[in-house]
């Protein structure tokens, strides 16, 4: 399978810092990558950057063989993109059901991925008529998640899921990101490395703002010396 | 006396731009006179120097020193509202309150209540402190667009207090104050010279004041506060006192530049409590140069010479084509002239050298 | 409990002791027709307050200029109610410009192409150089298209047209002798389409606008604004006798229209030239809209003059002088007044509060149940996700700075037969608005609404207290003072609320 996405040497700057200084990577069609990196290395930014919410000044970035740097983030979105930022940014102030209605890019995207969304994550159904705010940590994060697998995306960036959540949750979620993945293409950002690492079968590994290796992820897990190098975790 | 005469010299090198700026001001006067003054209309027993202060008195001469009298008193305007949104990061709505306060309370005092000048003068220092104290402590719990929000209301509020007919024995209400007793001695028609001078006293004190503000350690915490007030507050300043002292400074400053204008003018109107004259000040500080000492007094200049050139021109909408003016530099020159010159200064500079290359009026490459 | 609903009880409860300190000070007589004059004020306050709060709330600007659009469509209105003469000459002469300029942009793509294709400028290139080639065009167009736009207005009989009514200073101009012959008008005509054509590639080169769409698109549109042009002034004569000759309710009706799209076309002239390039540098947008709003109240005196005009003639439901004892005779009689507890209080003044209600209701349904409404809700939380969900929620900002403006004129239109025009009304209206957000708490809509019934009422109460008199306790003197100074208390009631609560009632904490 080719890859659905490749960024290639993207600079990025927010206001006169130069964040990201040279990130390639790609993410092949139907699987899990992982992006990996210290806090602060330019992960968020990364993904800000594939989607336009911080446009990056120099490099490309290539979706289903379009390049789409430079474009307005709405634009890049609707080409088939969706978003599942950190701190799980829904709409306190709107229901479950207008934070998925919200996310509809064509009339009924809602009915028709109902089974597959409820089934993922039960507890939505039960929630629908809530306020986003009145929900748990767990069940905004499942919300986030669902919001973006509303229209018809191809490809997910899904950002930290899983801070802040207790264990069991995590566990939770895990099994559900990899039952979707097997319908779109997931680039994850995880700073949680076992999670990661079970899940996700490439990598990349970004420090200091540039994406210093990637591979196939079972490669990285014979390798605990990069892990402690870049990540400061133990296998 | 050894270590200050060694040390003069540097002392006139570190101000030497200050002074020079001086030397003109102090000449100008003269020099108008010399030169566009009307000596038809002195008699001709007067001579030797007191005809020179006379020749500053009449015809064009007294019109243009009275142009710099208001560039002055505005240039001390600009600078106080220069230390709060320059210095201290407040933008303010409500700046013109101070000025036309300021006018006011020493109108008032020396036309309805007959005071002396320096108790009139006095009060207006401790009506400008106690103002600020007031208007800061409610208006500084909020911040950024509140702030300019809720100033602009305070400013409306003296506003429509100066117009209200409650007060007409004493404000003169919509007509506004006029005739303002000013000692014969310094008074701005009779003896525009004297006046001239003490007016320039003035702006060099308001300016050296600011200065030394600025370039003090609570200035730096201003500095600070304008750039992230969060890490200012998390260095352990309290940030709210800061605030006010900057407002108080400001107010206080402005109180006093409206106390000229007022007398000045020989009167005072609602206009100048308006929103006309926070643009007014606003539009001095954006075209100098915000954040900067100089930038103010060179907008000062620049604005009124603007409003007045307009106004010939155009007539009864040049006040139009002034916002329309105001617009248009608020968009395309967002760092003034000062800042502009100074983020490009480098630039300029190793482009003039190569100019000057290309020309064959300078040989050597430049250094680095 | 008590805490999810402690906004809404701080309303009942300011509210509660507003009406019975004044009902106890006042008896009820003259405290209801205060409450009712409260209700009216708070209508208009509201339809102000809403369109600053949902502007703020949504693209966190602050809009300075937003007194200004209540006040030109009060102005556009009032104009187009009795003076239709100024539109049918004015409107062509806008409208070249526009089409001039719709043309204009398309010119300014090749031209920016042109520029780029150049070889670029060394950064350190002489001084003079970098200036000449990035200003010096912009100036130039711009200073011809300037220079165009003043020689095509000059000696434009702005004033004879304006000088319909015999309250006019001067007195009344008839209307043969107010206009241009026709033919004078055509090379204002042309004038004013040559000075748009050069402002469009200043636009686009100053990155103002961006020429969007196939070019044969839009030159059709301002093929169709010329001819609309072309055709107003034809039938200049015909259309003001037209005019005038319809009933006075098809008018106010008109009037109404024509002042909210007024509203609406300035917010989107607003936001797409002012607003938009300085989203992230607040500081910039509220000098700009502090200085839009100078311009507006200079504008509106260089055009109608610095005095105000009495109030607008209100539609024939409103305008028999007697009075109706209740709403149901009223109906019938169409008085201008009705009886409440024996006083009468004029019903175009419940119109008002009618029209408050109105929009008040229906904004909420269009925020509460269409997509629409959805994404502002969203985009007040967080625009930016609204926009990672693929929404262009720039146009949903322009979207709702037009609404925002037009209501804002609405009201401007509706005050009119109540308090007239005059050049202050809109920063004066614009202040109380300011006050009633504040009180309410920015951004959101529920508050602006409490916010101004809670300043309505304390300014009713205020006007009557103070004009009435305020008996000074332990003295025989009673203290008493003009409207202006219960108009300037409201300040402090927004110090109050400062202190205790600066995010307001109904406001999320900063």
């Amino acid at each position: 399978m080719g890859n659905i996405l490749e960024v290639r040497d993207i600079h990025t700057f927010i206001g006169q810092f130069h964040i990201l200084q040279g990130v390639s990577l790609e993410a092949a069609e139907g699987t899990i990558t992982a992006i990996l990196g210290r806090n602060g290395a330019g992960k968020t930014t990364t993904l800000k950057s594939i989607l336009g919410l911080t446009p990056p000044r120099n490099g490309k970035v290539v979706f289903a063989g379009q390049e789409i740097q430079g474009r307005p983030a709405y634009e890049i979105a609707a080409m088939g993109i969706g978003y599942v930022p950190e701190n799980r940014a829904i709409f306190t102030n709107l229901t479950v059901a207008e934070n998925l209605k919200i996310a509809e890019r064509k009339r009924g995207d809602l009915d028709r991925k109902a089974n597959f969304i409820f089934g993922l994550f039960p507890d939505l159904k039960r929630l629908y008529r809530l306020p986003g705010g009145h929900l748990s940590g767990g069940q905004q994060q499942m919300l986030a998640i669902a919001r973006a697998l509303v229209p018809d995306n191809q490809l997910l960036l899904i950002d930290e899921p899983s801070e802040g959540l207790a264990p069991i949750i995590i566990q939770e979620l895990m099994e559900a990101i990899r039952q979707l993945s097997e319908r779109v293409t997931v680039l994850l950002v995880e700073q949680n490395f076992q999670m990661a690492s079970r899940l996700a079968k490439n990598y990349v590994i970004i420090d200091d703002g540039r994406s210093v290796r990637s591979g196939a992820m079972e490669d990285l897990l014979r390798q605990p010396e990069i892990i402690r190098r870049y990540l400061g975790a133990t296998i | 006396m050894k270590t200050l005469i060694t040390r003069l010299p540097l002392a006139l090198g570190k101000w030497k731009w200050e002074l020079a700026v001086l030397a003109v001001l102090v000449l100008f006067p003269f020099a108008a006179g010399l030169t566009i003054g009307k000596p038809d209309a002195l008699p001709p027993e007067v001579r030797g120097l007191e005809r020179l202060a006379r020749l500053t008195e009449t015809g064009p001469a007294k019109f243009w020193q009275g142009m710099v009298i208001q560039m002055l008193i505005l240039a001390v305007f600009a600078i106080s509202y220069d230390l709060l949104l320059g210095y201290t990061g407040l933008l303010s709505f409500g700046h013109a309150m101070f000025y036309g306060t300021g006018g006011y309370v020493i109108g008032i005092l020396l036309k309805h209540f007959h005071w002396p000048w320096w108790a009139a003068l006095g009060m207006v220092v401790l009506v400008a402190v106690l103002q600020s104290l007031i208007f800061g402590t409610l208006s500084l719990r909020v911040r950024g667009v509140y702030l300019a929000m809720v100033t602009l209301a305070f400013a409306e509020f003296f506003y429509i207090l100066s117009e209200a007919g409650d007060f007409r024995q004493y404000t003169g209400a919509d007509d506004g104050l006029h005739g303002i007793y000013v000692h014969p001695a310094i008074s701005p028609t009779d003896y525009r010279l004297r006046f001239y001078f003490l007016t320039l006293a003035f702006f060099v004190v308001a300016y050296l004041a600011a200065r030394r503000l600025v370039n003090s350690p609570t200035g730096r915490v201003m500095v600070a506060i304008r750039e992230n007030e969060q890490r200012a507050a998390m260095l352990g300043y309290n940030t709210f006192t800061y605030k006010l002292v900057a407002l108080i400074a400001a107010g206080l400053l402005a109180s006093l530049a409206g106390c000229f204008n007022a007398v000045y003018n020989l009167g005072v109107t609602p206009a100048v409590l308006g929103v006309g004259t926070t643009i007014d000040v606003l539009a001095m500080t954006i075209v100098g140069g915000v954040g900067t000492m100089t930038g103010p007094v060179l907008g000062a200049a620049i604005v009124h010479l603007l409003g007045y050139w307009l106004n010939r021109l155009f007539g009864p909408i040049w006040t139009l084509l002034f916002g329309a003016a105001f617009v248009l530099i608020v968009v395309f020159l967002p760092y003034g002239i000062v800042g502009t010159v100074r983020a490009r200064s480098f630039q300029w500079r190793t482009g003039w050298r190569r100019w000057m290359q290309l020309l064959g009026l300078r040989r050597e490459t430049p250094v680095r | 409990m008590l805490k999810q609903y402690r906004a809404t009880l701080t309303f009942i409860a300011i509210v509660v002791f507003l009406i019975s300190v004044g009902y106890a000070w006042l008896g009820p007589v003259r405290a209801t027709s205060a409450v009712l004059s409260g209700l009216t004020l708070a209508a208009l306050y509201f339809l102000l307050g809403a369109g600053l709060s949902l502007i703020f709330g949504l693209m966190d600007v602050l809009n300075f200029a937003h007194g200004i659009i209540f006040m030109i469509g009060a102005y556009i209105g009032y104009s187009l109610f009795g003076n239709p003469r100024l539109f049918t000459n004015t409107l062509p002469l806008i409208l070249m410009v526009v089409a001039g300029a719709l043309v204009g942009v398309y010119i300014g793509r090749p031209l920016r192409a042109w520029e780029a294709r150049r070889r670029q400028l060394p950064a350190d290139a002489p001084p003079l150089r970098i200036i000449l080639s990035r200003i010096a065009p912009s100036v130039l167009l711009a200073l011809l298209a300037v220079g165009l736009l003043f020689w095509g207005t000059r000696g434009f009989p702005l004033n004879r047209l304006i000088a319909f009514e015999p309250t006019a200073t001067g007195g009344a101009v008839p209307t043969a002798q107010a206009q241009e012959p026709l033919s004078h008008m055509a090379v204002r005509l042309v004038g004013m389409m040559v000075a748009g054509l050069l402002l469009g590639p200043v636009l686009v080169r100053e990155k103002r606008l961006e020429a969007r769409g196939p070019f044969w698109k839009t030159l059709v549109v301002s093929l169709i604004l010329s001819a609309v042009a072309a055709i107003v002034l034809w039938t200049r004569d015909p259309a003001e006798r037209f005019m005038l000759g319809l009933s006075v309710d098809v008018r106010f009706v008109l009037a109404l229209l024509a002042g909210a799209a007024t509203g609406a076309l300035l917010g989107v002239f607003i936001e797409t030239v002012f607003i938009r390039s300085f989203y992230g540098r607040p500081v910039t947008q509220l000098v700009l809209t502090l200085g839009l709003m100078f311009i507006g109240v200079e504008l509106v005196r260089a055009i109608w003059g610095k005095e105000g005009r009495p109030p607008m003639a209100v539609p024939s439901l409103f305008a028999e002088s007697c009075r109706s004892p209740n709403l149901i005779a009223w109906l019938s009689e169409r008085c201008s007044s009705i009886d409440v507890l024996g006083r009468a209080f004029p019903t175009y003044r419940l119109f008002i509060i009618l029209i408050g209600l109105v929009i008040l209701i229906g904004v909420w349904i269009l925020l509460r149940y269409t997509r629409l409404g959805m994404i502002v809700r969203a985009g007040v939380q967080d625009s930016a996700m609204v926009e990672a969900l693929g929404i262009n929620v720039r146009r949903v900002f322009t979207l709702v700075f037009a609404l925002g403006s037009a209501l804002a004129a609405l009201g401007g239109v509706v005050a009119a037969p109540f308090v007239g025009v005059y050049p202050d009304m809109g920063g004066a209206f614009q202040l109380q608005a300011f006050i009633a957000v504040v009180i309410g708490g920015m951004g959101s809509y529920i508050g602006t609404a409490v916010g101004a019934i809670i300043l309505g009422l304390a300014r009713a109460f205020g006007d009557v207290l103070v004009t009435g008199g305020i008996p000074l306790p332990w003295t025989e003197q009673v203290l008493r003072a003009s409207p202006a100074i219960a108009r300037a208390s409201t300040v402090l009631i927004m110090a109050i609320v400062l202190l205790v609560r600066p995010a307001g009632i109904f406001g999320q904490k900063e």
